[in-house]
């Protein structure tokens, strides 16, 4: 049972990175706006998230949105509408300066005083894989304790450094836990 | 032997860490000169406590075991000075150190029941080793001996010379000549998990109640509001309490199938819940009185319904395999008794197939068998199913339940409303909810709605076949009847009852209102 797969999905298992599915999971808890950025109300809501305060501001030119004020305001006041290449930056300095405020609140929640949350890993699926490849894999259920350094990759947008991370706690399920390297869907609530 | 006894003293004292008589022997020793813990733990330094840690099993290490060891040797010394001088030879002990056994210690009381074993069993009675056999079970003959636990034998009974006089005598020889197992053994009780019955867990609703008016010194209406406003996590909480040594894991964060999830953020998701709205289309003529029935505490009922466990499995093809549940895209029979009875799938606009829950699905499934041949069998396309029971939230529902019977037995009216908005918010918020993230249940909480929206039907059809008139069946708890409705529904708030709303009468022109 190799621990890291080399060359996932050979014989038709299907799944996605574990670590993958942590951020997606992250992602959801964190409660982006709804309305995609290309709606001018998204995008209104985007701009004034990250135009609130001086703060905000100096985050939102740090994770890239490198305009001047004036088009801002050309912008908030819709005299001017972003390019697509600025809606991209506008989506994703909304995502970073986003997660970096939230991930105080949600590490928080997820270490719960030390209590920890748990995870349900559901496996990936091989409904497509001949049957005498097929594997048993279950479905696993674990407490994770610490958060500290998941978070802050996720927060970073770091892959490599959340895939270590999460690698670091899904050790914790046994020496079957190459398995679970590619899951259907991590489950956790904050 | 003797030349296997001085190898083994020589591996003994070639290991770096002191020997120390094994756990079962340290409070013995400690005990018989009168020393107490904390005089001990005083002399070596370290805490009372710890103390008792080692004389429980844990082992010291490095300087203090040391220490120790030089206060259990200096103890077994100062003993066995104290036996040698006392004039009566005391009784063998029973486990000497070397296994001499056929040597039978003189004094056997053999008579004919008593036999002397070759080797110590664990006594029956204690647990301890014993040499005797009496009567078919090996056992100690002396209760004082039963007693403690493994009693401080003052009278290891020297062997010449085996050692110089302070090394430790009964300094157990490598693993193979003693059997310190049975020894240190303390009779284990298994703690059984054990599944407690609803009456023996805490009553954390009423609890919670009891705190809610306290804090608000008995603002009935500030208690009621707090209690709402803390319905969704203490669901959960009560949920969790109620799983306790349930069969199954409760599995909160499942893959969802695209059919299941939100198209958009605040549109539907494909599932058909089959709720009820039809209004009878032709009345009898004559002037009618209708009773408006509600049933109560619906959602609560509709808990007892077939919920798939785990992550739902596509499959393709007719077919259905009443051990699984989920939601199947179905393709409904034609219904012809509209005029008297609704629809079991609800008003719906569009033909053709639709997405359907398990409820819905065994509610045409039975309708369509013989018993009752009211429509064709529904044709299945396909189902996202998992394996499935009715006994998940059993015991939440009887909880609830019988919580509320308690309230309005005692008029409680803010336990009630509490209650309410417990079994309420936690169907409505079961889904993808920012309001309750512990739950990622769609496919739950379509088919418990649906759940409800069947045993809807069912009433009404119970109603129809005892000879009322059906004349409209609405929302989830809302039927209206003509007729003697008490002979056939009892009344009440039960959950089993029906509780008259309204009533109100119609003329002879065909019945427009919903």
């Amino acid at each position: 049972m190799p621990e890291r797969n080399i060359d996932f999905g050979t014989y038709g298992a299907r799944g996605i990175k574990a670590h993958e599915a942590v951020a997606r999971q992250l992602d959801t808890l964190a409660g982006y706006i709804a309305t995609p950025v290309t709606a001018r109300r998204g995008l209104l809501a985007r701009l004034h998230y990250l135009t609130r305060t001086d703060h905000a501001l100096n985050a939102a030119r740090e994770a890239g949105l490198t305009v001047t004020g004036r088009t801002l305001r050309a912008w908030l006041e819709g005299r001017r509408a972003p390019s697509r290449k600025n809606l991209e930056r506008i989506e994703a300095a909304y995502k970073t300066v986003r997660r970096h405020n939230v991930a105080r609140y949600l590490l928080g929640r997820l270490n719960a005083d030390g209590r920890g949350t748990r995870v349900e890993i559901h496996p990936l699926n091989q409904s497509q894989v001949p049957r005498p490849r097929q594997r048993i894999v279950e479905y696993r259920s674990f407490n994770v304790r610490h958060w500290d350094r998941v978070i802050q990759a996720w927060a970073d947008n770091d892959t490599q450094a959340l895939d270590d991370a999460w690698v670091e706690k899904i050790v914790d399920l046994g020496s079957q836990w190459g398995q679970y390297e590619y899951v259907t869907n991590v489950g956790f609530a904050a | 032997m003797t030349d296997f006894e001085a190898i083994d003293h020589l591996l003994a004292t070639a290991r770096r860490e002191v020997e120390l008589p094994p756990t079962g022997r340290r409070r013995p020793l400690r005990e018989a000169l009168g020393l107490s813990r904390t005089q001990v733990a005083q002399a070596l330094g370290v805490s009372p406590s710890t103390v008792g840690g080692w004389e429980s099993g844990r082992d010291p290490s490095g300087h203090v075991r040391e220490k120790y060891a030089y206060f259990l040797q200096g103890a077994q010394a100062k003993l066995e000075t104290q036996a040698q001088a006392a004039p009566a030879a005391a009784p063998a002990a029973e486990n000497t150190a070397h296994g001499n056994t056929e040597a039978g210690t003189a004094a056997d009381p053999d008579s004919d029941e008593v036999h002397t074993l070759p080797a110590p069993q664990p006594c029956v009675l204690c647990g301890q080793p014993a040499r005797r056999h009496v009567a078919g079970f090996p056992q100690h003959l002396d209760p004082a001996e039963c007693a403690a636990a493994s009693p401080a034998p003052p009278a290891a009974p020297v062997p010449t010379g085996t050692a110089p006089a302070p090394a430790p005598v009964t300094a157990p020889a490598p693993a193979h000549a003693v059997a310190p197992r049975p020894g240190r053994s303390v009779k284990a009780v298994t703690a059984h998990r054990r599944t407690q019955a609803a009456s023996e867990t805490r009553d954390v609703i009423a609890e919670a109640v009891a705190a809610a008016l306290a804090e608000h010194a008995g603002d009935v209406e500030a208690a009621t509001a707090a209690l709402v406003k803390r319905a969704i996590p203490d669901v959960m909480a009560l949920l969790d309490t109620c799983r306790r040594g349930g069969r199954y894991e409760i599995v909160a964060h499942p893959w969802m199938p695209d059919i299941l999830r939100k198209q958009t953020a605040r549109g539907p998701d494909q599932i058909w819940e089959a709720r009820p709205k039809w209004a009878r289309p032709e009345l009898p003529a004559g002037r009618h009185d209708v009773s408006v029935l509600d049933v109560n505490a619906y959602y609560l009922s509709a808990f007892k319904t077939h919920l798939p466990i785990g992550q739902l499995e596509h499959t393709s093809g007719p077919g259905h395999d009443r051990r699984r549940a989920g939601v199947h895209l179905i393709t409904p029979p034609a219904w012809d008794h509209d005029a008297v009875l609704p629809n079991p799938i609800g008003n719906r606009d569009e033909a053709g197939p639709l997405w359907v829950t398990e409820p819905t699905l065994r509610l045409l499934l039975r309708l369509s068998a013989p018993a009752y041949a009211l429509c064709d069998p529904p044709e299945i396309h396909e189902s996202y199913t998992s394996g499935a029971t009715e006994g998940l939230l059993e015991k939440f529902r009887i909880t609830l339940r019988d919580a509320r019977d308690r309230a309005i037995a005692a008029h409680d009216d803010v336990t009630l409303e509490y209650l309410k908005a417990m079994y309420s918010k936690f169907v409505s918020t079961m889904g993808e909810s920012h309001y309750n993230r512990q739950l990622y249940r769609p496919d739950w909480m379509h088919i418990i709605r649906s759940q409800a929206f069947s045993n809807l039907w069912w009433k009404a059809y119970k109603a129809y076949d005892e000879g009322l008139t059906v004349v409209s069946v609405m929302g989830t708890d809302e039927l209206h009847v003509i007729g003697d409705w008490r002979s056939v529904f009892p009344e009440g708030r039960g959950v089993s009852e029906m509780k008259p709303k309204d009533a109100y009468s119609i003329g002879t022109e065909p019945v427009d209102e919903s």
